[in-house]
């Protein structure tokens, strides 16, 4: 957290300690993944749904769970595998024989957190299902809607879609993700520090004790707080420049939709509260802006076959837009 | 049912072959083959009509183009012939045929590539080549601003945060000038922090850009007098440059 050199305009003392509290107690199982978990703590302030993405076997499914587990809250998991179908996750009308009716039967999706894993292990028409809890936090079955409990969160993992019995997801649904967060292989520290870990059993353990740190309520009041931080007018222009860029940009046969600019503008907030400040700066537009576009900007097949990653795309766009000053 | 079944397909072969026996001839007959003596008369083509069938082009079925075909249809056929004539040993000429063909399949992949707007020797390579983007252009070169005018203005017009902003530009210009950072357009305000290598003068350039933050990203009102202590400190700090 950055000092404290004028007057405080919001206060964000009890955002910051939950924050670093949830740091804390997944730093004691999930070892490093340090980036991973604050873009997934944003994303959460920022009222987001996040996709992470990884090979197996690197705590994608573990640190989601246990990110759900400090939050007080609903939660419900949903694995989708090959035959899974929309009313499995959105649930169905079952005929009740004793006053010959039907009634609606919830499916798991109604929850606070949600964490649906192997997600890209499921179809199109499952997928589709998604479209509208994701976006308007509402499920419509039989003419009627149902409205999402707040705060709503779908925390999705997947492997990568070169990996066997994986679908691609629609461009439609990954817009709905605020991030895609990518895994990374651990360090050789890292990966000595969890043998040694396991070796202690200390995971299960730990993972059993963990307590609460937000209740549903903190999170709407934090929400709100990184809702009312300030955004400097050149700021939200260089973010609009990005955004510009990618649809212009020859590499690039999809660009950022209006969607992917306020999520950057709203994930560089939230950032800027982890960090104690009440402002947006340049530099964290730069920092969530990896996340936010990579999935949704699509690389034209030459390009593609160069070897150039969606990454490496917005890093070179951020590099040639002046930053504001 | 199932025994009767059974014996059916027992018997079946015996039945069948019963149903086909041959009786055995009764009469050996003698075969009795008659001598043709009818006069042969040989027949003789006309050279002139076989010529006339060779000449025709209806009866030409060499690799002559069929009627009505485009000039894309004759490209692919005339090189599809060129194929199968290094494949037959058709295409006289060795070496050098070979190589001329080898050269000139090379230059269709390459403009081919071009064309798509790819570069060929990245795909051999597979290292990714940079995305040139050009810069967008900059309102402001520090090193065209008049600092202690445009600050002065700034000032007497109460435009504090301006002034604060133009404060932090000239110390970027500064420290530019001395060297302690490398200044372009892309760098974020950390990047230059890091770059100064000199602890003291990077603390000093880290309160300060804290406060150029504050007030000019974060808006932070500030009057006359905070005016006047953030100057101090660009002052002070700028002194210490020099």
């Amino acid at each position: 957290m950055e000092e404290q050199i004028f007057e405080k305009r919001t206060d964000l003392s009890q955002l910051n300690a939950a924050v670093e509290q949830i740091k804390a107690t997944l730093s004691t199982i999930v070892v490093g993944q340090q980036a991973m978990i604050e873009l997934l703590i944003a994303g959460i302030l920022a009222d987001g749904h996040m996709l992470i993405e990884g090979v197996p076997g690197v705590a994608k499914t573990l640190t989601a769970k246990l990110i759900a587990k400090c939050v007080d809250a609903r939660f419900s998991r949903i694995q989708f595998t090959p035959d899974l179908m929309p009313s499995d996750v959105l649930g169905t009308s079952v005929f009740n024989p004793k006053d010959a009716s039907f009634e609606f039967r919830r499916g798991p999706i109604f929850g606070n957190v949600i964490l649906v894993d192997e997600i890209n292990r499921s179809p199109a028409k499952t997928q589709a299902a998604l479209f509208e809890v994701m976006e308007e936090r509402q499920v419509t079955m039989d003419g009627v809607t149902y409205k999402m409990e707040e705060p709503f969160v779908v925390l999705a993992t997947q492997n990568p879609v070169e990996h066997e019995g994986t679908y691609r997801l629609p461009e439609a649904q990954l817009d709905r993700f605020l991030f895609k967060i990518e895994v990374r292989y651990p360090s050789l520290e890292e990966e000595t520090a969890i043998l040694a870990q396991q070796h202690q059993q200390k995971t299960t353990e730990q993972l059993q004790e963990v307590e609460p740190v937000l209740t549903a309520a903190q999170i709407m009041k934090f929400r709100k707080q990184v809702r009312e931080l300030f955004v400097e007018p050149n700021i939200l222009e260089f973010v609009a420049k990005i955004i510009h860029e990618t649809r212009n940009n020859k590499s690039l046969f999809l660009g950022g939709s209006p969607r992917a600019s306020l999520a950057i503008v709203n994930s560089a907030k939230a950032v800027a509260a982890i960090r104690g400040r009440d402002f947006v700066t340049p530099e964290d537009v730069i920092e969530v802006a990896p996340a936010v576009l990579r999935h949704r900007i699509m690389l034209t097949p030459d390009r593609e076959m160069e070897g150039i990653t969606p990454d490496e795309v917005v890093a070179q766009i951020i590099q040639k837009i002046e930053v504001p000053r | 049912m199932r025994i009767l079944v059974f014996f059916f397909f027992l018997f079946a072969p015996f039945l069948a072959s019963a149903g086909t026996g041959q009786k055995p001839l009764s009469k050996h007959v003698p075969l009795i083959i008659k001598a043709d003596s009818s006069a042969v008369r040989a027949r003789h083509f006309s050279e002139k009509e076989i010529n006339e069938y060779k000449t025709s082009k209806d009866f030409d079925y060499s690799y002559n183009d069929a009627p009505g075909a485009s000039l894309w249809d004759r490209f692919w056929k005339w090189f599809w012939h060129l194929f199968d004539g290094v494949n037959s040993k058709a295409i006289p000429g060795g070496f050098w045929k070979y190589l001329f063909l080898i050269l000139g399949l090379s230059g269709l992949v390459y403009i081919v590539l071009k064309l798509m707007g790819m570069d060929a020797l990245q795909l051999l390579t597979g290292k990714s080549k940079s995305i040139e983007i050009p810069y967008e252009e900059s309102l402001e070169n520090i090193h065209e601003i008049s600092f202690d005018e445009e600050i002065e203005r700034a000032v007497s017009n109460k435009n504090y945060r301006l002034a604060v902003r133009l404060l932090y530009l000239n110390c970027l210009k500064k420290l530019n000038d001395r060297g302690f950072i490398n200044w372009q357009l892309d760098k974020t305000n950390a990047a230059y922090i890091s770059e100064i290598n000199h602890p003291d003068k990077q603390q000093q350039f880290k309160n300060l850009t804290l406060q150029f933050e504050y007030i000019w990203y974060g808006d932070f009102p500030v009057d006359g007098n905070g005016y006047q202590h953030v100057n101090n400190s660009f002052h002070d700090f700028n002194q210490r440059l020099s």
